[in-house]
C-alpha cells in the first residue's frame, strides 16, 4: 500500500511558523511588559534627571563638589548629534537614552526563545520541521519587530516623559526629518542586535542564563556603534546604511544560527 | 513499504554509547511495541526518528525516504517523554498553538475534536501547569493526534493515566491504525496495556534489538499451561512431576504450572486418584511480560 504525503512548501512552513511566534508574541505578557517598560523607562529618566538637574553633591571624603546635570532637550534621550563630545562620554545624558533598549530587546529574545526549548515545545516544532530555516527567520522577524515596537514605546515615553518634565522640544540643530532618520537608522539596526540575540539563544537553548550572557557579552561591543551611525542629526544615508547593513548582517547571522541549530541536538 | 526502518544506527553521548547498531523495522499500519529496560536507548531511537537528536552513523528511513524528508517529518505526530507545552498557557492555546504550527484548515474544529477525543472538553479553559499528570498526558496525545498523522511517535503515554486513560487511548490507538493509514511505535514499561493493542513487537537491550517479532509469533512463542492450586502443593509437585515433564511454580508461588498436560481433566482426575483435591485449576499462558522478563533474565523462552 503507498501512501502520500503532502507537500510542505516554504510558504506553508513559513506562514505557519510566523503564525505560531505571532500568535505567541500577542498572547504572551512578556512582549506587553517589555514594551510597557520600554514606555516607562522614559518617562521616569526624564522627570527624574530634571529634579536633579543642578543639584550638587558633595564627596564627604574630598569635599568635592559635582553639579548633576540633567537633559537640557527632549530629543537627548533619543540621541547625540554625531562630532558632539557627548557621542562617546559617559554621562548619564548619554548612558540612560534609547540606545539601552538594545539590551532590553536581549532579554526578551533570549526569554522569547529559550522558553522553546525550555517548555519542550521545541520538540512539536522540530519533529515537524525537518528545515530549520523558517524557525530562523521567523524568529529573526519576531525579535525585529518586537525591538522595534520597545523603541517605539521608548519614543512614545520620551515624548510623555518630556511633557511631563517641562523639558524644551525646541529642536536647535536638527529638523523632524533627521529625528525620524535617527528612529528609522535605530529600528533597522534592531535587525542587527536581535539575530545576535537570537544566535545566542540557539547555541544556549534551554539555558537562558547563558543566552543572556552570551547576547549581553557580544551586544556589547556591537553597542558602542549605534551612537556613532544613528546620531540625532540622521540623513538618509544613515538609514540606507543601516538597512542594507542590518540585513546582510542578519542574514549572515541567521545562517550561522540556522547552522546551528541544524547540527546540534535539539533536547 | 514500512514506515520505519533503522539500520546499524549507532549514538555515542561523549563516551557513552546510548545505541549501537540498532537494526528495526517497523511495518506500515502496525502498533509497535517499542520495549527495554530504562537507559536501553528507546527514547534516543525515538528521538533520532522525530529528528530531536542527531545519529552518530547508521540510516532511518522513514517511508523508505531519508528521516530528513521535510514531507514526510510534516506527518509525524509526537508525545516524547512530557507533552510540549508552555506552562502558562491554557490547554486550548496550547494546542490550537500546535494546529498553527501543523497549518491545519479548520483549527478550531481539530482543536474541539482532538479536545473531545481525549474526554479533556472540559478543561480547555485550565492553564497546562494547573493540569495534573494524567491531564498532562491526555493533552500531549491530543496534540500529538492533531491534524490525522501518518506516524505517531509516543513515548510512555500511559504514564499517568487512570483506568478511563488507558482504555480511551488503547480505542483511539487501535482506531487510526484500522485503516493502515496510521503507523504508531508506542513504548511503555506497563506491558500489560501494550499487549493488548500491540501488533508488532521490538526489544531494545544496551541500545541493541534483541528481538523484533509480531504479536502472531508472541502469541505461538509463549506456551499455554495449566495452573492449578490444592492444600497440599508440596504433594501435589512431587506427583504432577513424576507424570508431566515440567511442572513449575508461578512467580508468586500461587500455582502450579504444568507445561506439557493436553487436558485439565486429565491432571485433576490423575491428582484425584492420588487423593489429592484440586482447589482451583485453569489454562492459561504467560504474557508480554512473563516473555520480557524471562528474556531479560536470559530464562528459557520458546
Amino acid at each position: 500500500m503507498n501512501i502520500k504525503f503532502e507537500k510542505n512548501t516554504f510558504e506553508k512552513r513559513i506562514k505557519s511558523m510566523l503564525a505560531v511566534d505571532f500568535r505567541r508574541m500577542f498572547t504572551s505578557p512578556l512582549f506587553y511588559l517589555m514594551v510597557g517598560i520600554s514606555l516607562v523607562i522614559p518617562i521616569l529618566i526624564l522627570v527624574m534627571t530634571t529634579m536633579m538637574d543642578g543639584s550638587v553633591s558633595v564627596n564627604p571624603q574630598t569635599g568635592e563638589e559635582t553639579i548633576m546635570e540633567g537633559f537640557k532637550n527632549v530629543w537627548q534621550i533619543i540621541g547625540s548629534i554625531s562630532g558632539d563630545s557627548s557621542t562617546m562620554s559617559m554621562d548619564i545624558t548619554s548612558m540612560c537614552n534609547i540606545n539601552m533598549m538594545f539590551f532590553l530587546i536581549a532579554v526578551f529574545v533570549c526569554i522569547f526563545v529559550s522558553d522553546d526549548f525550555r517548555s519542550g515545545y521545541s520538540k512539536n516544532l522540530f519533529t515537524v520541521r525537518a528545515n530549520k530555516t523558517d524557525y530562523i527567520i521567523s524568529k529573526s522577524i519576531v525579535g525585529f519587530i518586537a525591538g522595534a515596537s520597545m523603541l517605539i514605546a521608548f519614543f512614545i515615553g520620551a515624548m510623555l516623559g518630556g511633557a511631563f518634565s517641562g523639558l524644551t522640544f525646541a529642536l536647535e540643530s536638527v529638523t523632524i526629518g533627521n529625528i525620524v532618520m535617527s528612529m528609522l537608522s535605530k529600528i533597522f539596526l534592531v535587525s542587527i542586535f536581535s539575530s545576535i540575540y537570537l544566535l545566542a539563544s540557539v547555541i544556549a537553548k534551554q539555558r537562558l542564563w547563558m543566552s543572556l550572557l552570551i547576547s549581553f557579552g557580544i551586544g556589547m561591543l556591537f553597542f558602542t556603534m549605534i551612537p556613532i551611525i544613528t546620531p540625532l542629526n540622521a540623513g538618509i544615508m544613515n538609514v540606507i546604511l543601516c538597512l542594507v547593513g542590518g540585513g546582510l548582517f542578519a542574514f549572515g547571522i541567521g545562517v550561522g544560527s540556522y547552522f546551528i541549530l541544524k547540527k546540534t541536538n535539539i533536547l | 513499504m514500512n514506515a520505519i526502518e533503522i539500520k546499524n544506527l549507532t549514538k555515542n553521548y561523549g563516551e557513552k554509547q546510548a545505541l549501537s547498531g540498532l537494526t528495526m523495522t517497523v511495518p506500515m499500519g502496525s502498533i509497535y511495541g517499542f520495549i527495554g529496560e530504562n537507559g536501553s536507548g528507546k527514547s534516543t531511537t525515538e528521538k533520532i526518528i522525530c529528528g530531536l537528536l542527531h545519529p552518530t552513523s547508521g540510516q532511518v528511513k522513514l517511508y523508505d525516504k531519508d528521516y530528513t524528508d521535510i514531507d514526510i517529518r510534516a506527518s509525524i505526530g509526537v508525545l516524547i517523554e512530557s507533552p510540549g507545552c508552555y506552562p502558562n498557557y491554557s490547554v486550548w492555546n496550547n494546542i490550537m498553538l500546535q494546529a498553527t504550527n501543523l497549518h491545519l484548515d479548520n483549527k478550531e474544529d481539530e482543536v474541539r475534536k482532538v479536545l473531545k477525543l481525549v474526554r479533556m472538553e472540559g478543561a480547555a479553559s485550565n492553564k497546562f501547569k494547573n493540569c495534573s499528570l494524567g491531564m498532562k498526558q491526555r493533552i500531549g496525545i491530543a496534540m500529538a493526534l492533531l491534524g490525522n498523522p501518518k506516524l505517531l511517535v509516543l513515548d510512555e503515554p500511559i504514564n499517568g493515566l487512570d483506568a478511563d486513560g488507558m482504555r480511551i487511548m488503547r480505542e483511539i490507538l487501535t482506531d487510526i491504525t484500522k485503516d493502515q493509514k496510521c503507523t504508531i511505535l508506542i513504548s511503555s514499561h506497563i506491558l500489560g496495556e501494550l499487549e493488548k493493542i500491540a501488533t508488532h513487537y521490538g526489544i531494545i537491550r544496551g541500545g541493541k534489538m534483541i528481538v523484533e517479532m509480531t504479536a502472531d509469533e508472541l502469541d505461538k512463542s509463549c506456551p499455554t499451561f495449566i495452573a492449578l492450586k490444592s492444600k497440599n502443593m508440596t504433594k501435589t509437585k512431587e506427583l504432577l512431576s513424576k507424570k508431566y515433564s515440567k511442572v513449575l511454580e508461578d512467580e508468586q508461588k500461587e500455582y502450579l504450572r504444568v507445561y506439557d498436560a493436553q487436558k485439565a481433566e486429565d491432571v485433576v482426575k490423575y491428582l484425584y486418584d492420588n487423593q489429592i483435591i484440586v482447589t482451583e485449576i485453569k489454562t492459561d499462558k504467560i504474557g508480554l511480560e512473563e516473555y520480557y522478563i524471562n528474556l531479560m533474565n536470559n530464562k528459557e523462552v520458546k
